[in-house]
């Protein structure tokens, strides 16, 4: 599970499926019936299929086609009249069927089909056009009255003009799947020898290198899979100089916790005897409660999955180390990209840390005046990038923090796919807070467009929802494109002014905020 | 039909709030696309949804705002409540904790909204009353006594979902048409405010959760 291209959306049907169980019949023996919650193999099995699903529903059409197509063929030659095929898929074997066929209909007209223009055809394309399978013209039923020769020449002009029309799309078509195909294979390519750049000169070097214009170049390309918890490890640090033995230490004394809680929970029913009994009861709760709403589709940390036992380790064992902080919702999203990419005391020590950074620590404390410092950072360059966007989103008291809140809490993670959101982390530990809020300007850039026609409750669900089919390559485009200065000041400089007016400037941004 | 959405009436803002697991998301997606998830993921902040439903014959739009129930966040989210003419006040049946802290639930929202905001209390997951903690009675009148209307509702199985909103929303649709009668001068009601605001722009994109079901 180091490549994290398990994206959620592609399990979406499975969710789906299993939340429909009431339109199911009761005790129906339909092998598509909700996986009971103790069998996390068979649901992560699913849950891989579904993201498979595409290919699946190819496969299907294209047996389905073949079928078909064999049943139909004896009609084909027996039959006359008009016939009319389905769409023929394409590489299918027909291509001797359609050359027949075009030959036929060429012997009967009497006029060479004129094949497209050299330069469509360009070198090596491994697919015949098939168009002319579609329609074939044959002798009409004798029960019809004979065209006329106007009516007949036009058909055939009209014909004609579909048969090109139709190879010029399959052409076009042919031409984007192998440029799709090409695009994949160059960036499985790139990935490989990015690879062996980080494992064998970076990271060896990584004092050294990592602040180059080379390395920084290659981090912002994405970290292949394969090294990406390694560069976050590296790129976070670990200012708190925790060990594997003290995650331990720390495990050990939240597992003891939960043990004492689940036994005196039982006994005796302590009202309101010590406040904070109860809420370290509730956190631990809580922790339970978001394990299972944590990446669901996933279906590798719920109750029974792979990785619950782990996650719930992780957080229980933060709650232990920092009491002060404690559990905050957001932080099992957080803990759970960690995971997925790094061994268990090492996503524990890049997990410590990486909440210990300033903007981290602000919002899972919930540091109200600190946030608002952020919020109007953000402000700040979103008036300078986008203005005017930012004043649409003014006219309609839109305050950053309605979005904001979910995207920097867990680190894009939610929101984004899992793959793509793994990329802004790469970034983000590459430049710290300040990329957080330039991926939230290179969202609204990218649906900028679209934003602007919108009404206050449109733009905030489309923001705390963002479309699914989102992609790596426009988002960081946009993201690219978002430049973090303002009038030669930096963001660090900016949040610092801010930090310092903090008396008089408090008021004036996020009136959502003040309460 | 997109126009039949974006030709309303009125534009009430509603708010979920209540503990977190209580089951505010799903009793939004139950209402607004009738969906239910097992494992709904955990809200951070606020989510939106809308529907439009009819009201006598007036066409009435509920934003619903889907707060987040953690604790912790309750000094962000208690800002969303300004502007709100409802709110669901919502408790699992199954856990008494999160019935025993309605009060400050309440407490927080008439600290931040209008004092004539329509609330309900909804009391969830009757489909689980093997595991009732909170009897129906006990809610009832806490209710009654608090001036809330109340329901018990399953997200999970449907049962009375449709009902809650549509009857906090026809209380707030009485409550404004009282009010408007009141002060029949005045142009603005300050329950319907929100309307006014929202409807301004007609160029909006058709979203398909408010399509009727």
């Amino acid at each position: 599970f180091t490549d994290v291209n398990l994206n959620s959306r592609n399990t979406y049907e499975v969710s789906r499926r299993r939340s429909a169980p009431e339109h199911l019949p009761h005790g129906g023996t339909a092998p598509a019936a909700p996986a009971p919650p103790q069998e996390p193999v068979e649901r992560a099995r699913r849950a891989g299929i579904a993201g498979a699903g595409s290919s699946f529903a190819e496969f299907f059409t294209r047996n389905f086609f073949t079928k078909r197509t064999k049943e139909l063929k004896p009609a084909v030659q027996s039959a006359p009249g008009w016939k009319l095929f389905g769409k023929v898929p394409p590489r299918e074997n027909l291509p001797k069927d359609s050359k027949i066929i075009q030959q036929e209909y060429e012997a009967r007209t009497g006029r060479m089909y004129k094949p497209p223009p050299p330069s469509a055809r360009r070198k090596n394309i491994e697919f015949e056009p098939l168009s002319t399978t579609a329609l074939i013209l044959e002798d009409r039923p004798a029960n019809l009255p004979a065209k006329s020769v106007e009516e007949a020449l036009r058909h055939r002009q009209e014909y004609d003009e579909m048969v090109a029309e139709a190879k010029k799309r399959e052409i076009k078509e042919a031409h984007k799947r192998k440029k799709i195909m090409r695009e994949r294979f160059k960036q499985e390519e790139n990935i490989a020898s990015a690879m062996v750049i980080w494992v064998n000169e970076i990271l060896p070097n990584w004092e050294g290198m990592r602040a180059t214009r080379r390395v920084r170049e290659l981090w912002w390309q994405g970290l292949p899979p394969s090294v990406r918890g390694k560069v976050w490890s590296l790129a976070v640090g670990n200012e708190l100089n925790i060990t594997p033995e003290l995650y331990e230490i720390f495990l050990s004394r939240a597992k003891e916790r939960w043990k004492s809680f689940s036994e005196t929970s039982s006994e005796n029913d302590i009202e309101d005897a010590v406040a904070s009994v109860a809420d370290r009861e509730a956190s631990l709760e809580l922790i339970k409660l978001d394990i299972s709403r944590t990446f669901p589709s996933l279906y590798i940390f719920q109750k029974g999955g792979p990785y619950h036992d782990l996650l719930h380790s992780v957080l229980g064992a933060y709650t232990c180390y920092r009491p002060d902080v404690g559990y905050v919702q957001g932080m099992s999203f957080i803990a759970a990209v960690l995971i997925l990419n790094l061994e268990e005391a090492d996503a524990f020590i890049a997990f410590a840390n990486l909440l210990n950074k300033p903007c981290q620590l602000a919002f899972f404390r919930v540091d109200h005046s600190m946030m608002l410092k952020y919020f109007a950072a953000f402000e700040v360059f979103f008036e300078e990038n986008l203005p005017k966007l930012f004043l649409h989103f003014k006219s309609y008291s839109l305050t950053p923090d309605i979005y904001l809140i979910d995207w920097i809490f867990t680190l894009y993670s939610k929101s984004l796919p899992l793959d793509l959101a793994c990329r802004v982390w790469d970034v983000f530990c590459r430049d710290g807070e300040e990329f957080l809020f330039r991926t939230g300007l290179g969202i609204l850039r990218l649906y900028e467009d679209i934003l602007l026609q919108m009404d206050f409750i449109h733009i905030a669900q489309f923001l705390t929802k963002l479309p699914e089919d989102i992609t790596s390559e426009k988002l960081f485009s946009c993201i690219a494109a978002i430049q973090m200065q303002n009038s030669n000041k930096k963001w660090a400089q900016v949040f610092a002014s801010l930090m310092k007016d903090n008396k008089e400037g408090d008021k004036n941004h996020s009136p959502a905020l003040k309460s | 039909m997109g126009s039949a959405e974006e030709d309303y009436n009125f534009v009430f803002k509603v708010v979920l709030i209540g503990e977190s697991g209580v089951g505010k998301t799903n009793l939004l997606s139950r209402f607004t696309r009738n969906e239910f998830n097992h494992d709904s993921r955990t809200t951070i902040g606020v989510e939106f949804s809308t529907r439009t439903i009819l009201v006598g014959d007036a066409v009435v739009k509920a934003q619903i705002w889907d707060t987040a129930g953690l604790e912790r966040y309750r000094a962000i989210t208690s800002a969303y409540y300004r502007g709100a003419v409802g709110a669901l006040v919502v408790f699992d049946i199954t856990k008494h904790q999160t019935y025993d802290v309605v009060d400050r639930w309440l407490k927080e929202l008439y600290d931040h909204a209008e004092a004539s905001i329509v609330v309900m209390l909804v009391g969830n997951k009757t489909d689980l009353a093997q595991a009732r903690e909170v009897p129906m009675e006990e809610a009832k009148m806490f209710a009654d006594n608090n001036g809330l209307l109340f329901v018990e509702t399953s997200a999970l199985d449907s049962t009375n979902v449709e009902q809650a909103f549509e009857t906090i929303l026809k209380e707030i649709f009485h409550k404004v048409q009282k009010q408007k009668q009141r002060n029949s001068q005045s142009n603005t009601v300050s329950l319907a405010n929100e309307s006014t605001e929202s409807t301004a722009p007609t160029q909006t994109e058709k979203r398909p959760c408010c399509v009727a079901l």
